[in-house]
Formats: C-alpha cells, structure tokens, sequence
C-alpha cells in the first residue's frame, strides 16, 4: 500500500484538490506582467508572510504502532500478543486503522481532512539512541554532527534579516531544533518565570538599549541586539500570556500549545514554534498499554484544542503543525508489557490547509529488518521538505536540507 | 584639512603631527572661548598610545568643559596633554587590538609590544580571566615566557590542588552495569540476581532489591559526576597551569561523551585526567587514549562493534568529528574503519581486547590495504593532511574566534604537521601571533557558560567556587551542563551561547552572587520534582502501601484502576527510584554550600587608589571585570545610578553602608551584554 504522492485520496480529489488548482490559476493571473523572479518572489513572500509552522516532538520514541493501529493486519496481533489494542477499542478511520480509544480529537482532524499521516518515517543506517537519533531528526542531518538545527536553518534561509523574535521555542533549554546562525530565538518554558531578576531600582537601568552601532565588534552588536530582544520578548511573552483568554479545554498536558495560542493571539511576528512533551514521555519499555494511552490521549486533546482555538481567533488559515518522535518502537512487545526501541514511525501535518489522508507507505510488519524493526519507506526529511516548500513556500529546501528529496503534495 | 560633518562654523581642528603616529584632536569651542566639544581621534598602526590618549581626552574634557578658556590657552593646553599621553602611551600602552592590520599574520609579537591589556586578553582565552593585578605582573613579563610556560606547564607545581574525593558509592556487585532496567530484570529472573544482589524467593516484588540497587547507581552517579563537575570548576579556577584545564575542557567538548550514555562517573573521571594529562602533548597519543577510553567506549557503542556485526558509530565520529570532518572520506571508509576496531571494549574502567570478537582481516581505508587494528586506523587517520588543518581550525574556533579563512587554517595546519600533532608549539605560535592581538580577535569571544562563571569567580578574588548558586544548576540554566554534553558533536559555542533567555539567565546569574537565594534547596539533596519522589516517600511516611504511595499525584492517573490495589507484580520501579534516590543521599557526599565570600566595600577602599566618586568605583569595576568595557554613556548611567543609592558623590562618607548599592551596581554591571565578551 502506498499513500500520497502519486496516489491522492479521493475526497482530495473532489474536495480542495480542484478548488487549489483554481487558485492557483488566479494567483498565476495576479502576478501577470510582473515577470521577474524577484516580483514573483516578493509577492510569494507577502502572500505566505503570514504562514506559521508549529513543531511538536513526542520525546522518548513514541509507540506508532500503537498510535495508529493497523487492526486488519494479522501480524500486528501476532507480534504483540501483550499490549495489541483489540480492534473494538479502536477509534477506526477506516477498514485498515484506528486511532488509540482516547485520541477522539485525531479522529476528528482526520475525518474533517485536516491530518496528514505519513507513514513508514525513518532513515538509513537508524540509531537506536534517543539521543543521539533525536539529533538527527533535530538536524535533520542523520549520522552527522550538523551544530544548526533545521528549525533554525529554515529561519536563516526564509528571514536572513534576521527578524526579531521569529522563533519561539518553548521549553526549559533551547532545542537543537532551533539553533540558528542569524536568529536568536526565544526561548521560555514559563512566561511569568522567563524575567529579569532585579531590584524595582535596578529595573529601569535594564530598560535602556546601548547605543553600539559606532562600534566595529561585531559580538558585542550581536549581545546589545539580543539583549534588546530579551527585554522586548520576555515582555511580550508575559503581556500575550496575561492577557490571553481560551474558552477551549487543552487538557491535563497542553504541552506548550496554549502558550504558542497566546503569542499567535498577540501577534507576536514568529513564525515558527517548536515545543514538546518532554523528558523521554514516550520511552515505554514496560508496561505500556496504560500509560501510553493516556499520554496520546493529552497529545490529542491539546492538538485539538490548539486548532480550534486557531479557528476561534480567525488564525486557523495561518497555521500548521507538525508531530514527529525521534523513532517508533520494535514490533514485537517484550516479555515486560512495552516495547523496545525501533525505527520507522508515523509523522502527522495537521491544519486547514492540509490535505488530509494517507501519505508514503506502512512499513510490512513480516519483512522486517534482521533484528526485528521496521524498515523505513520515507525518509523523515521529505516531510521537512513538504513543510518547507508545501506550506512555507521556499521552493529550495535542498539548500536547507542539504540534498533534494521528493515532497509530497500535501498543501494547495 | 579635512572637515567633519556636524561641525559648527565655531569648530576648529588641529592637527598635531606625530612619528610614527599622527593624531588629529577635533575641537569644538564656543563662541566665548569656552570647550563645547572635544574628541581625540587617534591613528596610530599599532595602537599603542590610543586608548591611554582617548582616556585623558575624557578627563580633560570634563575638568575644562563650560569653563571659559583663552582660545591660546586652551590650545597649548590640549597640545601638551596630547603630547603627554602620547609619550605615556608609548611607555605603558594598554590596549589589546593592534588593528585590523595584525589579523591573519601569525607573526610573533615583539616584547615591546607586551602590555596589561594583552596579558588580560591571554588569560581570557588561555585561561579562565585575571585580576588587574595579576594582569599587571604578567605585563612586566617577557609574552614569549608565558605563553610557553602556559603551553608546557609541566615544571610549575601544582600541588596544592586536591584530588577529587570521591564518595566511594562504587562497589564491584555493580560491574558490568546492564545497559538498562529490563535487560536487569531479565537477567535477575534468568540468574536468580543480578547487581550482586539476589531475587527474593517468595513473596511480592521479588525482583525489588535488584531494581533498587539499579536506580541508586543511576542516581549515585549523576550525583557524583555533578560532584565531578564542581571539583572541576575549582581546579580551573585555583590552578596554576590554567591553559591544562582550559584544554581539558576543549578536549571535553571535542572528544564528547556525556554521563547521559556512560552512567559512570568513575569513567567520566578517568576521561577527563585523560584530557588533562595528555591534553597538551601528542594528538596521536592522545587519540588513541580517546579510542581505549572506556567512557569514549562506552559512549559509542563498543559493547555491540563485533566482528561480523560491525557498530559504524566510533569510526563515524573519529573521522566527522574527531579528525577530518564531513566530506573527506567514503561510507565505505567508514565500515572498514569499524572493523578495525571491533573487539575494543571496556571492563569497569579498563581497556580491553577481545580477541576473538577482533576482525583481523584485510580492510580498505582511505587508500591504504592491510589486516588493520585500530592504532593503524589511526595512524593512517593522522596521514591525512586534511587532519591537522580541521584540528587546528577547531582549536582556532575555540581560543580565538569564530572565523578562519581558510590560507590561515591551512597555515596553522602546516605548524601543526610540522610539529609532528604536537599541540603545545600550535598553541604557543596562537597565542603569541599578531593575528591573536588583531582587532578581530581582541574582545570578540562569546564566554561560553563555564569561562564566564569561573571568570567571575576569579575576578571578583574567590579561592572557592560557592555552593550558593550551585555550580551544576547554574551552568545548565546558562547551557552548558559539564559532563552532559547535548549531542555527540559537543557544544555549538560562539553566539549559540545568547539567546534572550539566556542573556538573561547571565545577568540572573551575577544577582544570585551579589543576594544569594534565601530560599536555595540543595540540588544534590532534594530530588525536587524527579519522579514524584517526594510525594512518594510521604505517602510511605503516612503507611500507604508501595502501590497506592506509588501512584502519580494526577487526577486523571488516579482513575486508572488497575494502579489503586497494591498490586501483585515482580518489581515496582516507582519505588525502586525512591528507594535509589534515598540510598544515594547515604553515599553521596555532600557539596559545601556556602555563598560567595565578597566584601566589594573592602575591595574598592583597599585598592591602590580606592574611589572618591561613583564613577571611580565605575571605572574600578569595569577595568576589573571587563574585556570590552561599556560606552561612556553606560558607565555615566550606572555612576548616577550609584550615585542615587548612596545619597552622595562623596564616596569616604557612604563606605559605612554603601555595599547593597555596590551589590546593586555589580549585578547591574554584570548583566551587560559586554560583560559576556571575553
């Protein structure tokens, strides 16, 4: 079975896939006359200017097989005779799948068309390292010792002026994600804690921005112009987060969702959020059923509340997210009731203007590889190159990629 | 004469001609014969004299400024000064940028071109920072002595630094740790014990004391790596050999394994002596250390590199990161590389061999045919010429700045080659070229979290990193946690240091030295939110049974019910992390924590020329602690600032109860964005 590129679903097909294709023929009329590549670029960019990409990781390796249930596949049961999920306890979403009981908020994406499965993710030679294989995904430079993130990259190649607070990543330490040569992005976990300390007579010395540009160290300009967007961030991340409202329920772990809502709400001018559920959440080796359950149940909830909350301030054509984990688990449970750690794993596109549906392929769960994983049949990278061309417009992910690869036509 | 814009039909311009210098004085005089504006431009090619000129410049303009002054008067009054300045310049210069001229020319500097701003500007890099006094010393010093006895240190003694105590929270029942807690459960149910710790034969939770045995050693160990890592911080901060550590601490962030993979800190332990031992010498004999290393072994997967299954992840690494960088090899390489190195693996924290896990057959590699082992590998590795430029641009990246061109990276490559991978003779022509004095070098490093932190402690006169911030928390927050290296390609360095949270994590951080947090819980002693720990071992206190006491503090966890009985199972590991983390409190010895002894009061009265005015104390602070010090502007603001909190100018009558405003005034000072340029 192979989902996606060539093969597009058939509501696609009836649905948005023909109304894209008139766009995009008034869009071609728009820009009549205006031949150069520069015009078109310009408006391009004006045109996308407003796009936002939020990136999710399901740190620890989250279990996809379990995420979405391949119920009419009979190896699946054979394989893992302790933490199978009965196909009655299934949320189906079609004759072959069926999201975990609680992940109702994802079956409700998938039926309204606004998720993007994509399966069989992975990459050659796979490191069974959480750490060292989120690296990977972070860089998206496998086996590589890549220092910037492809976040960051697609932050310097998009906005190489460097805008102020183009990033945000919500978390207690920057992601490797996000490192960026040209951005310094914002990084914060809590918005009331992301502050100066300082004494009330000490404040208004921190107010004050240096004058440096006489000065012909570049460092120090750099530190001066990070030290203005602290200041600006830190208090438009506290004013966004004070002043935000949400009538939508994100759950028992809104995973930093509801803190990107409040900045997006604020206008805040990123456009690109990464956060996590963090702390290897996902590294169910024993045990799992319960735990990893309840877990996909905050993440589908949270995701849920998130677009919603997108729609509920006119923002929904605006954003998209991504959901990826750095690899999925073995097929085989073990003899504890988990998993131990695999390859290949699903990666959801989620918002209005993803074409819902299936994309690249299951990976078989009889031809594995010799010690029992899965293998891969879509390198993760052409997803980031989907997001990149597909949603955020830069038709030249290979030079943030560094190598081509294929996307697929997920966006309008 | 050239004109300036901005200058008013008043305006008038001399310039004074000098050899080898000429220096042009723009001065603005009203129309009554009083200064309005005076600027002291200075050209000179070496820069000698510029900043001792531009300083008294200053002090001329405020002792003269608004006062009426016969235009004569005024005139030979600026020559003389200029001229005095000049000559004082050229006596005791004290900048440390010779011009952009210098850079790129690895030339020597001369003796005479020797001075306080340089020696500062060595210690910055070579080091971890220097007082103004030691500066001073360092500066009547012949540059080529120091830089050599920095390089090869061997003959100064330096015992007076401890050994690192260790708790002892290691016994031989934990040797081979399992590689994780299933895989010692499956061996404690296949054996009957494990860990040196037999299973229970009857009863709940058989396999308990095992799994409690496996969480202290985790715990134990991050314990006292992080124990590790602030003896580590007090060897960079007292030694006297400090380009040893400094080194050491390259090496740490090139060679990378981290406590996260390895679990041992006897082996982290064992790696760093390594790097502090033989970090200066031989890259050879220091490579092949790394490749016998058993946390380097232990990090990259030795345990699974066996003939016929070869792990590709050590000779990935060795040749990425460790000596060539991408591009300069084959995938292929790389497999052959692996086999090479088959068999190498680790007992405890000993190299080992296992012969017959050694793939002894014919490889390709990079070229070269032979029945390899890894020290061939290696030695053909060092063959390359690519190797010695990628090492020295590397070494150039971290003692100098970001940017090499590639002629000079090729030109330190070829002192490198030359020297056989001696390190020390590629580190003394650094430190003693033109090029490491040149205005793109000169207060341009972006502190990395550890320079910045044990600096500070030097600066302000500190014989012992405090326990109050505690060093481990306080390096994480800042992003760069010692030990726990973020990903196999070490740390990111230069602006990857400043991100706004972080930026303000800095300035954070010199307020927790100057007030130190009354309400600081000891991290090595509460577990915090770990796991719910806490929660845990009071629910046992109250005579809750281990299920119920182990159930997550969550609404949404209680309802499961399957987790409310005390249930009938082999281990719970809930408990089992309680029961580690209590037994590690037992072992683990604890950090001092006390806070930062400073009397600034007694600092600034005691100095040779203590202040009589906030900005005195200003100017005494910023030489102090500053590379690159603030505009003028700032430090006016933060002399007025000082000012406001003392209630005088007069600084002999606020000495009784100035030391909160100077505290004020430091955490101020230390949380500009210069403070972080080294």
């Amino acid at each position: 079975m192979t989902y996606g590129t060539r093969s597009i679903s058939r509501r696609r097909l009836l649905g948005t896939g023909a109304s894209a294709l008139a766009l995009g023929a008034a869009g071609e009329g728009l820009t009549f006359g205006l031949t150069s590549t520069l015009a078109r670029a310009a408006t391009e960019t004006q045109k996308n200017s407003n796009r936002i990409l939020v990136v999710l990781e399901l740190s620890g390796a989250n279990d996809g097989l379990n995420t979405l249930v391949p119920y009419a596949d009979d190896a699946y049961y054979k394989l893992r005779p302790r933490i199978g999920i009965p196909a009655k306890k299934l949320l189906k979403i079609d004759d072959h799948h069926g999201f975990s009981g609680g992940m109702t908020g994802f079956e409700q994406l998938f039926k309204d068309g606004q998720m993007a499965i994509v399966h069989g993710c992975g990459y050659a030679q796979p490191s069974f390292s959480h750490f060292t294989s989120m690296a990977y995904w972070h860089t998206a430079a496998p086996n590589s010792g890549q220092p910037l993130g492809w976040v960051g990259r697609v932050a310097d190649t998009l906005d190489p002026q460097g805008t102020p607070n183009y990033i945000v990543n919500v978390d207690d330490a920057q992601s490797l994600a996000v490192n960026s040569s040209l951005h310094t992005p914002v990084v914060f976990n809590e918005p009331e804690r992301f502050m100066r300390k300082g004494d009330a007579d000490t404040r208004p010395m921190f107010d004050h921005v240096e004058d440096v540009s006489a000065s012909e160290n570049a460092s120090q300009k750099y530190l001066v112009e990070v030290a203005r967007s602290a200041r600006e961030a830190s208090q438009q991340v506290r004013e966004a987060w004070a002043s935000y409202r949400t009538p939508l329920d994100y759950g028992i772990r809104p995973l930093g969702l509801n803190k990107i809502a409040s900045l997006i709400a604020a206008n805040m001018p990123a456009r690109l959020y990464y956060t996590s559920y963090p702390h290897n959440a996902f590294d169910t080796h024993v045990h799992q059923s319960d735990v990893h359950a309840r877990q996909l149940t905050y993440v589908s909830d949270t995701v849920t509340a998130f677009m919603k909350d997108m729609a509920r301030i006119g923002r929904a054509d605006d954003v998209s997210m991504l959901i990826f984990s750095e690899f999925g688990r073995r097929v085989a449970d073990n003899t504890s009731s988990g998993t131990d750690h695999g390859t290949a794993n699903l990666m959801f596109a989620v918002g209005k203007n993803v074409h819902g549906g299936h994309y690249g392929a299951p990976s078989s769960l009889t031809d594995l590889m010799d010690d029992g994983n899965l293998k891969y049949t879509v390198d993760f990278r052409r997803v980031y190159a989907t997001m990149i061309e597909g949603w955020l417009q830069h038709r030249d992910s290979t030079s943030i990629l560094r190598d081509k690869f294929e996307t697929f036509s997920m966006f309008a | 004469m050239p004109k300036r814009p901005g200058c008013s039909k008043h305006a008038r311009m001399f310039i004074v001609p000098f050899k080898p210098e000429s220096l042009l004085s723009l001065v603005r005089i009203g129309p009554n014969g009083q200064l309005l504006q005076l600027g002291l431009v200075i050209f000179s090619k070496t820069g000698n004299c510029g900043s001792a000129v531009n300083k008294l410049g200053l002090e001329l303009k405020r002792s003269i400024l608004g006062k009426h002054m016969p235009y004569q008067r005024l005139r030979t009054t600026l020559i003389v000064a200029v001229w005095g300045a000049f000559c004082a310049g050229a006596e005791a210069a004290d900048t440390c940028s010779g011009g952009a001229a210098w850079t790129g020319d690895l030339a020597p500097i001369a003796a005479g071109d020797w001075n306080v701003a340089r020696a500062a500007h060595l210690m910055e890099r070579a080091g971890f920072g220097a007082t103004p006094e030691m500066s001073a010393e360092l500066a009547k010093l012949d540059p080529a002595r120091i830089i050599h006895d920095l390089a090869a240190p061997q003959g100064i003694d330096n015992s007076a630094l401890a050994a690192f105590d260790e708790s002892g929270i290691f016994d031989a029942g934990l040797d081979p740790f399992p590689a994780s807690r299933p895989a010692l459960t499956d061996q404690a149910k296949e054996k009957g014990e494990a860990l040196g710790v037999k299973i229970k034969p009857s009863g709940n939770r058989r396999l308990q004391p095992v799994v409690d045995r496996f969480f202290y050693w985790l715990r134990a160990s991050k314990l006292e790596t992080q124990r590790l890592g602030y003896w580590w911080a007090n060897r960079m901060l007292n030694t006297k050999r400090p380009l040893e550590e400094k080194m050491a601490l390259f090496w740490h962030g090139h060679f990378v394994s981290s406590e996260e993979k390895v679990r041992d800190y006897r082996k982290m332990l064992k790696q760093l002596q390594l790097f502090q031992t033989k970090g200066l010498g031989d890259f050879r004999d220091l490579l092949i250390g790394v490749a016998q290393d058993p946390a380097m072994l232990a990090y990259l997967d030795a345990a699974v590199n066996l003939k016929g299954a070869p792990n590709e992840n050590f000779a990935r690494e060795i040749m990425e990161l460790f000596t060539m960088g991408v591009g300069n090899y084959t995938e292929p390489d790389i497999r052959e590389g692996a086999r090479a190195f088959t068999g190498w693996n680790f007992a405890g924290t000993k190299f080992v061999v296992n012969d017959e896990s050694h793939d002894g057959g014919e490889k390709t590699f990079l070229g070269e045919h032979g029945p390899f082992d890894g020290v061939q590998v290696i030695d053909i590795i060092l063959k390359q010429p690519v190797t010695a430029d990628y090492l020295a641009g590397k070494l150039y990246r971290f003692f100098v700045r970001d940017e090499v061109p590639p002629k000079l990276r090729k030109e330190l490559g070829d002192v490198l080659r030359a020297n056989k991978y001696q390190i020390a003779p590629l580190l003394e022509t650094i430190f003693r070229s033109r090029d490491f004095y040149s205005s793109a070098s000169c207060g341009t490093h972006i502190k990395s979290p550890v320079e910045l932190v044990v600096s500070t402690y030097k600066k302000l006169g500190l014989g012992v990193v405090p326990g109050v911030p505690d060093f481990h928390e306080t390096i994480s927050a800042l992003g760069q946690t010692l030990f726990w290296p973020p990903t196999v390609a070490g740390w990111a360095q230069g602006r990857s240091w400043i991100t706004p949270g972080l930026l303000i994590e800095r300035g954070n951080f010199a307020r927790d030295i100057v007030f130190p947090d009354i309400g600081f819980i000891p991290p090595d002693r509460n577990p915090g939110e770990d796991f719910q720990i806490l929660q845990v071992s009071e629910k046992l206190a109250r005579g809750l049974d281990i299920s119920s006491a182990t159930v997550p503090d969550n609404k949404d966890q209680m309802a499961t019910a399957n987790m409310m009985a005390d249930r009938d199972e082999d281990f719970n590991t809930r408990y089992g992390s309680y029961r580690g983390w209590q037994k590690a409190l037992e072992k683990v010895k604890p950090l001092p924590r006390h806070t930062a002894p400073i009397d600034l009061t007694k600092m600034l009265m005691t100095s040779k020329t203590p202040p009589k005015t906030p900005a005195d104390v200003v100017d005494y602070f910023v030489a102090r602690m500053f590379v690159v010090p603030p505009s003028p502007g700032e430090r006016e603001r933060l002399a007025a600032f000082l000012e406001k909190e003392l209630g005088t100018k007069d600084i002999g009558h606020a000495q009784s109860y100035m030391e909160e405003g100077l505290r004020m005034l430091l955490h101020l000072i230390l949380s500009s964005p210069e403070y972080q340029l080294g």
